[in-house]
């Protein structure tokens, strides 16, 4: 009962950071892209990579939530 | 016990399950969804192999189309990429076929089941997509850390390497080493946590649509169109975290094997950055 309370909590709080971190980083982006359209080639690595980054903290709150749920 | 209602509702087990034995290995469902992916990968290639044309049909199109997509950025990343772009395109399309194999209709409903000593009746599934385990995910991320060391100390040499870890100036060493020897290491965790972790939750998010839908309340119209939003989206997501996983294999080694201060790029690349920041730089100050 308690872990699972705990691993909602995880996982709730913890995809407010990336979740503002995502939408910050596609606002940016697009932003860019709209400004240079031409750019689109050089923009999308960097793109995707820091999505990527960005959305490893939201998974690793779902590590711990799963931790807590099954271990 | 509303625990146990909600485990009967869903069967979610995060680790892989055991279909049998031999001796003290185990041969779990996840590995069934590996060879499965590697089955699959292997007769494409042998197949498209035999009959490839210089001028391809639309099959081979098709085929070809995400490797030359991966190709494209993979020889932008470094003057050097003939030698690691085999890996990375393996590495890509492994992924990609792991993690579409789990959308296929079967796989997680179809299985063996178990009653266990408490007499709980349990269904282990046949196939489980291979990167929904971490023993899979896991295993690519050391090859991609293995690769990224190795082409590291390749381009500099052991002591080079050695005095990249050390940091710059010398005297901070003991406070930067433990430093970077843990950012090379929290590499191979959130590589093989992303996946993992991505993929898990999807097989987890579809499960809870398709019981939210047809086992509490069957309601037709939303059985059908609910899941499968969510399978489209779990496409989408395959196909983008075999693009992350790939991509960022590519930029550590490409950063490992950049000469000092260059950022990992080409030179021409850079040129062509350049000139982009000039223009919207430019745009920003018309703007203004």
């Amino acid at each position: 009962m308690d872990s699972n309370l705990a691993a909602g909590l995880a996982i709730g709080l913890g995809a407010i950071g990336p979740g503002i971190g995502l939408g910050l980083g596609v606002s940016k982006a697009m932003e860019a892209l709209g400004r240079n359209p031409e750019a689109a080639g050089a923009i999308f690595v960097p793109y995707i990579l820091g999505l990527a980054l960005t959305e490893a903290i939201g998974i690793y709150a779902l590590v711990i939530g799963l931790l807590l749920m099954f271990v | 016990m509303p625990e146990e209602e909600g485990e009967s509702l869903i069967h979610v087990a995060i680790d892989a399950e055991e279909l049998f034995a031999i001796g003290p290995l185990s041969f779990t469902n996840s590995m069934v969804g590996a060879l499965l992916a590697s089955t699959v990968l292997l007769l494409a290639a042998w197949y498209i192999s035999r009959r490839s044309q210089l001028v391809p049909g639309r099959l081979q199109s098709a085929l070809e189309l995400p490797i030359e997509l991966l190709a494209g950025i993979v020889s932008a990343s470094s003057t050097r990429w003939r030698g690691y772009i085999a890996v990375i395109l393996a590495l890509f399309l492994m992924i990609l076929v792991a993690n579409w194999i789990g959308l296929l209709p079967g796989v997680g409903t179809i299985g063996i089941t178990h009653v266990d000593e408490a007499g709980h009746e349990a269904m282990v599934p046949l196939v489980r997509p291979a990167s929904a385990d971490l023993n899979f995910t896991l295993g690519l991320a050391i090859i991609a850390f293995v690769m990224f060391v190795y082409w590291g100390i390749k381009a500099h040499g052991g002591w080079g390497y050695l005095k990249e870890l050390l940091g710059q100036p010398l005297y901070m060493a003991p406070l930067m080493f433990p430093i970077n020897i843990i950012s090379e290491f929290s590499r191979l965790i959130s590589l093989s946590m992303r996946l993992f972790g991505n993929i898990f939750a999807g097989e987890v998010l579809i499960a809870t649509m398709l019981a939210l839908t047809t086992a509490v309340v069957f309601v037709l119209p939303l059985a059908f169109f609910v899941p499968a939003i969510f399978v489209g989206l779990e496409l989408l997501f395959g196909l983008v975290q075999a693009l992350v996983f790939a991509l960022l294999a590519m930029t550590y080694i490409s950063v490992a094997i950049a000469e000092g201060q260059s950022g990992g790029h080409g030179d021409e690349h850079g040129e062509a950055d350049a000139a982009h920041d000039n223009d919207s730089h430019a745009a920003e100050a018309a703007h203004a």
